[in-house]
């Protein structure tokens, strides 16, 4: 049994930001990284199912697109359990499809029981990149899902797919499958120092980037988004406002 | 990062007399232990505050004349030219950061007992000190007053020698000048009491003779406490204070506004339990309207958004702090900086202010484990050496007050990584149900500043939900592990009084209780008549006094000492809370401890009776605030069952423990000691606090050996 | 002339709201705009808004969504219509096939998507970047359309009264890989404030631990969940879960309702992306009003009131 499982390593942007010369992105010193959210949530809901079927020889690999700063975040999924880690060498910032597309050849090659991305990454949140690359794989696909009953005999899984304001999809998908999974399926394990450490030790694999075709956009202009007028003044006494507030609340919500 | 524009108002300079203030942050005088015989703990102290921002810092209470020695307690001493030089070193460090010098002058009249000069004071009447005992002042005649009016004008010309920008003429605390114009001391039926104008003449005179002699290029202040609250005997805002604003307003500098006298001064320095910041706006405002001069005061600003409402709303000038300039002296910085959640926020527990109350200690901070230390361990509390073993790993134990300052603080040294794994959820350790008493919900900021400090640390992990056994710790792959467990009240009644257990205490029974059991647990406190064992000495047995008896039970708070809680005597927090146990009728057993427990009963003796008498009280539930017990069972497990050296073989080069899992002590000492041991991780034996400077003479000699 | 189309959202036999928001988006584009309605019974959804030019209803064999089937319409209708623009709302249905479309037919895509222009009849995309700190204008390859996810909120939702009729576009359904078995309600229980929609929150104005309950019925009334400022979490009148700011959660709902609460920097950092904030707080100067979209000055409690009398 094969769980893949896609990684990002996402920027974390502080108060303060600067642009590059061109304008099309932000200066890189005003960047932090760290493991997307949703993919620590992944990566543990993996190792959940390959303890419970305590099989020789399963593995959960992840894989993920970009430079060797990257690797920092495989490391954690290293340390949590994962067995192996895949890096496809790639510079640049990229699209969700573009990100699909190369992803694919390597989640192709391994040939997974099941492939896990994050909903959507914190930086980019455009909850694409699983469902583009399901396409990619030919593989049936369930996106927002917390919570996964698999039965690997049988070829397919029951998962609650998790829809605006809580409700619940019950959802039955034939598998292999990829489900993008959403935060608190689960609760991510914490890594010690050692399993830190000997993570540190292992060998990431690095593949070269397949050919990725068109993106599917460009950014012409990058910037910082305009402060606005301030706060719309409602106005009148307590009922008034009340009333307004009633009329803002219900529109908002639809 | 920018500051935020609409904190630019605090910055902008003002004009105090000759000198200009670069902004309008200023260190009130306050204590710290170090006086004029520690100068160098005196001056850097003062100078980080001025590397941090302030415009201007203040002595402590600077004595005129050994006439005016408050031994036991720490008092700043003008008295000779050799007091002059350690002071100008305090002077010189804060020019040097752009800062003014200010000497607040203080005689202290019938209030200093002078037990080390043997002196005596001089006072308006001769009526014993309220606030010490067995010290009578000689009533001042004529002559009395042209000399100590002479004591004020030598003082103010050694203080701009020694390079004061500012000197005052202090009166607030019920100090000399204040006595004069205040009925309760004031008895005098010539020119110098009785009216306002004759209570007025001695401060007016005093104001007028040290303007002439320093006037020209020195900054006159006057504190003063416009209300002492004590009705008609006492200063009030409309009868004395307003009127002598008025009188004096053109010869005065700056107004330094506050309330209260000096027997309830914790009215002026208002413990977070009771008061919220910007207690003293009204009467500052009051001030502000008659006056054309410059008005500052405290509060316990800790928001700059308060601070700017105060001056955008007329109410203050200045904004003054005393106890937030010591949890923080970079809090001007932080605001220019737009640093906000960087700012080390003050608790107002006071526990800074009870060192100087003892008399003696230097002060410290429950916030802040530097204050205090900036000379004689040269620690900085925003700048951090490397550590010199930084290529380790640390395991942290526990998350309570220790745990996170030394996490925090290895942190900032640059240990490779650090991971903080504590058992409950959350950080905090005790102080996440400490602030949940009643009054102490600022105590929380202990926790939530070193939670977003945590946070900010990228060589730092913290793992919440785990609970490590000797095991965990042995295999967690850390090269130095940090044990900080904490500690749990008594279960038994083991207590200080007695040395020994109480018959019958035992919390495992639904009738007995320990204060973790009701706080953190939420065990039930069954019935409704409470008796609470209280030997601690400090907050726990009232606040849960408090807690139970506004819940509606009918509460007993027996102790042995002879009185309750003496150690908020201390933090100033005594007699409001007081009024509150009063209030709520809570009854205040003191002198008594029990000799057994039964289910629905307390059986006490009384601990000068030497035959024994016992006496019964009904209690349907009992709490024991007994001792506290360290926690120690995993460091012990460590060292005795599985052995340092059998963890030297798993890597690991280094095992301590800090905080109450060493032994219980004050939540600032816990802080202070997982501080400590992140300063000094790379000495030669961390275990061992390095010697700190003391400042003191050495006779140099050669030493026969014998 | 190239038009958008769009998809129509509907959940258990209600359309929407969001349906109308990409109408209004579409105009930014120009051309005709159609509208596709893919359920067992199109009919049951009227989609006959102001600015829509045509609707096609397509009837398959489910009524509730199902990806691959979504997916096999849409590329039918891409075929057909020749759209230059697609737009989808930036739902959860939706990211189950719209990059899914996008990948295979070599499509420009993007989502969340809160801002659109045509220019020099090129399609120009507006959406935030780096969890929402920046903004960026995206550009397209011209000869390809563009399935775009559009930010629900982000446009007005377009009024009745549109003169579109509806023609049928019928294909075969395709099996689905992923099946809609049954919906569950979301489960009471631990309450989680980052997945909350609205956040009715309260600060220090509310005085006293004994008010709380007052709040928790009007947040109940109101559909939202209660939330707090961390001074109420000190002082243990709520639980950590509650709060909202840099030692609590970030939130981000739909709607984010602060009474009494002044705006610590704290705080703020816990809530100000929230999609639209509405503040009431008796200080003008409240840092809260900077973040707001919506300011009351007024007593918190007068207002509670007022809140708690309406129907």
């Amino acid at each position: 049994m094969k769980i893949v499982v896609c990684v990002k390593q996402v920027a974390v942007l502080g108060d303060e930001v600067e642009f590059t010369a061109d304008a099309r992105d932000v200066d890189p010193d005003y960047l932090d990284f760290a493991l997307n959210e949703w993919d620590s949530y992944a990566t543990e809901e993996a190792l959940r199912i390959r303890e419970g079927l305590g099989g020789e020889g399963d593995e959960v690999v992840v894989v993920s697109v970009g430079d060797e700063q990257v690797e920092n975040a495989m490391r954690r999924c290293l340390a949590m359990g994962a067995d192996r880690a895949i890096r496809v060498d790639y510079a640049r910032s990229a699209d969700p499809i573009t990100v699909a597309r190369l992803l694919a050849p390597i989640a192709e090659r391994e040939s997974p029981d099941l492939v896990f991305c994050g909903v959507q990454s914190s930086d980019g949140v455009q909850a694409a990149t699983g469902t583009a690359l399901a396409e990619l794989l030919g593989l049936p696909r369930v996106a927002v899902v917390t919570r996964i009953e698999w039965d690997p005999s049988a070829g397919r899984a029951t998962v609650r797919r998790e829809l605006e304001g809580g409700l619940i999809d019950l959802t039955e998908v034939d598998t292999p499958a990829l489900l993008t999974i959403q935060t608190g399926i689960n609760q991510p394990r914490y890594a010690n120092l050692r399993a830190i450490k000997q993570a540190e030790q292992k060998e990431i694999e690095v593949v070269s980037p397949a050919e990725q075709g068109e993106p599917a956009y460009r950014v012409r202009r990058m910037f910082a988004p305009s402060k606005g007028e301030g706060a719309e003044i409602l106005a009148g006494g307590p009922a008034d406002i009340a009333r307004r507030i009633r009329e803002i609340v219900e529109e908002r919500l639809k | 990062m920018a500051r935020d524009p609409k904190y630019d108002i605090l910055f902008e300079p003002i004009q105090l007399g000759p000198k200009t203030m670069k902004n309008r942050f200023y260190q009130i005088p306050h204590c710290n232990g170090f006086g004029s015989e520690k100068p160098l703990s005196q001056a850097y102290f003062r100078a980080l505050k001025a590397e941090g921002g302030y415009g201007a810092c203040c002595t402590e209470y600077c004595s005129i004349s050994p006439e005016s020695d408050d031994t036991h307690r720490v008092s700043a001493r003008l008295w000779d030219d050799d007091d002059i030089k350690n002071l100008s070193v305090m002077c010189d460090m804060l020019h040097e950061h752009g800062a003014l010098a200010a000497a607040e002058l203080w005689y202290g009249g019938p209030h200093a007992p002078c037990m080390e000069s043997r002196c005596v004071p001089r006072g308006p009447s001769q009526i014993p000190s309220d606030f010490e005992y067995l010290t009578y002042p000689k009533e001042m005649d004529k002559d009395d007053i042209r000399q100590v009016q002479q004591l004020y004008v030598d003082a103010a010309k050694r203080a701009r020698e020694a390079g004061f920008d500012i000197v005052y003429v202090y009166g607030s605390h019920s100090y000399l000048p204040q006595q004069f114009l205040t009925p309760y001391y004031n008895k005098r039926t010539d020119e110098y009491g009785g009216s306002f104008e004759n209570r007025a003449r001695f401060w007016r005179e005093t104001i007028e003779q040290v303007r002439e002699a320093v006037g020209d290029d020195t900054a006159i202040a006057v504190r003063m406490s416009t209300d002492m609250f004590m009705g008609d005997v006492g200063t009030q805002l409309e009868r004395d204070c307003l009127p002598f604003v008025e009188l004096v307003d053109d010869i005065v500098d700056v107004w330094d506004i506050n309330v209260s006298g000096i027997s309830e001064w914790g009215e002026d320095a208002t413990p977070s339990r009771f008061y919220p910041s910007g207690r003293m706006l009204p009467w500052q405002e009051a001030v502000k309207k008659v006056s054309k001069k410059p008005v500052l005061g405290v509060g316990r600003f800790t928001s700059p958004d308060l601070m700017i409402e105060a001056i955008n709303g007329g109410k203050l000038d200045i904004i003054a702090t005393c106890r937030p300039s010591i949890s923080d002296p970079w809090l001007p910085r932080k605001i220019d900086e737009g640093r906000l959640d960087d700012i080390r926020e003050c608790i107002g527990c006071n526990i800074c202010i009870s060192r100087w109350e003892i008399g003696g200690p230097p002060l410290i901070c429950t916030q802040n484990a530097t204050a205090g230390e900036e000379y004689r361990r040269g620690w900085h509390p925003e700048k951090f050496d490397p550590a010199e073993n930084a290529d380790n790993d640390v395991l942290v134990v526990g998350a309570g007050p220790a745990g996170m300052e030394c996490a925090m603080i290895l942190g900032k040294r640059g240990m490779r990584r650090v991971h903080l794994v504590e058992a409950e959820e959350d950080m905090g350790g005790i102080m996440r149900w400490i602030p949940q008493l009643p009054g102490l919900g600022e105590w929380a900021r202990v926790v939530n500043y070193r939670k977003i400090q945590i946070d900010k640390l990228r060589n730092v992990e913290f793992v919440p939900g785990t609970t490590l056994d000797a095991n965990g710790v042995k295999e967690y792959g850390a090269e130095i592990v940090v044990i900080a467990t904490g500690a749990y009240w008594a279960t038994d009644g083991l207590n200080g009084c007695t040395h020994d257990t109480i018959p019958g205490a035992d919390a495992a029974q639904p009738w007995c209780l320990t204060p973790e059991q009701i706080m953190r647990d939420g065990k039930e406190v069954p019935g409704n008549s409470v008796v609470i064992v209280d030997n601690d000495g400090y907050f726990m047995g009232v606040s849960l006094a408090e807690k139970l008896a506004s819940e509606g039970k009918k509460v007993t708070l027996m102790t042995h000492l002879g009185n309750i809680a003496p150690y908020m005597h201390f933090t100033l927090e005594a007699p409001n809370q007081h009024r509150k146990l009063h209030k709520l009728g809570v009854d205040i057993i003191p002198y008594h401890i029990p000799s057994r427990i039964e289910q629905g009963s307390v059986t006490a003796t009384h601990v000068y009776d030497e035959e024994g008498h016992e006496q019964t009280w009904e209690a349907d539930a009992v709490v024991l605030v007994t001792q506290r017990r360290s926690d120690e069972a995993l460091y012990r497990e460590l060292k005795d069952r599985v052995g340092f050296d059998v963890l030297g073989e798993e890597g690991i080069t280094g095992c301590y423990r800090i905080g109450d899992c060493e032994a219980p002590r004050l939540i600032a000492d816990c802080v202070f000691s997982g501080h400590r041991l992140a300063r000094e991780i790379d000495s030669e034996n961390p275990e061992v606090p390095k010697p700190f400077i003391r400042e003191r003479r050495v006779i140099e000699r050669e030493l026969a050996l014998a | 002339m190239k038009g958008t189309l769009i998809v129509a959202e509907h959940l258990r036999g209600e359309l929407r709201e969001l349906t109308r928001e990409l109408v209004t988006a579409a105009q930014q584009l120009g051309g005709p705009v159609t509208v596709a309605v893919i359920a067992a019974d199109p009919s049951e959804f009227d989609v006959g808004f102001q600015g829509v030019d045509e609707i096609v209803n397509v009837p398959l064999g489910r009524q509730e969504f199902e990806n691959d089937v979504y997916q096999v319409a849409l590329e039918a209708l891409i075929a057909d219509r020749e759209p230059h623009a697609v737009l989808l709302g930036f739902t959860v249905n939706s990211m189950g096939y719209g990059p899914a479309v996008a990948a295979k037919l070599g499509l420009g895509f993007a989502s969340d998507v809160h801002g659109l222009a045509l220019e020099a009849g090129a399609v120009i995309a507006t959406r935030s970047f780096y969890g929402g700190k920046v903004d960026a204008e995206l550009e397209f390859r011209a000869d390809r359309a563009v399935v775009l996810l559009v930010r629900p909120t982000a446009f007005a939702p377009a009024a009745d009264g549109g003169k579109a009729s509806a023609t049928e576009f019928a294909i075969e359904l395709p099996s689905a890989r992923a099946r809609h078995l049954e919906f569950e309600d979301a489960a009471a229980g631990d309450v989680d404030i980052t997945t909350a929609d609205f956040l009715l929150s309260v600060g220090r104005g509310i005085g006293d631990k004994e008010a709380i309950p007052q709040f928790e019925q009007l947040a109940d009334k109101l559909g939202a969940v209660l939330s707090v400022s961390r001074p109420l979490v000190d002082a243990g009148w709520m639980p950590n879960a509650r709060q909202v700011g840099q030692s609590g959660k970030t939130v981000k709902p739909k709607v984010y309702l602060a009474l009494g609460i002044s705006g610590a920097v704290q705080h703020l950092a816990g809530m100000k992306t929230s999609g639209t904030i509405i503040a009431v707080n008796t200080d003008p100067e409240a840092a809260i009003f900077n973040v707001a979209h919506f300011g009351a000055v007024a007593d918190l409690f007068d207002v509670a009131a007022e809140l708690e009398k309406l129907p």
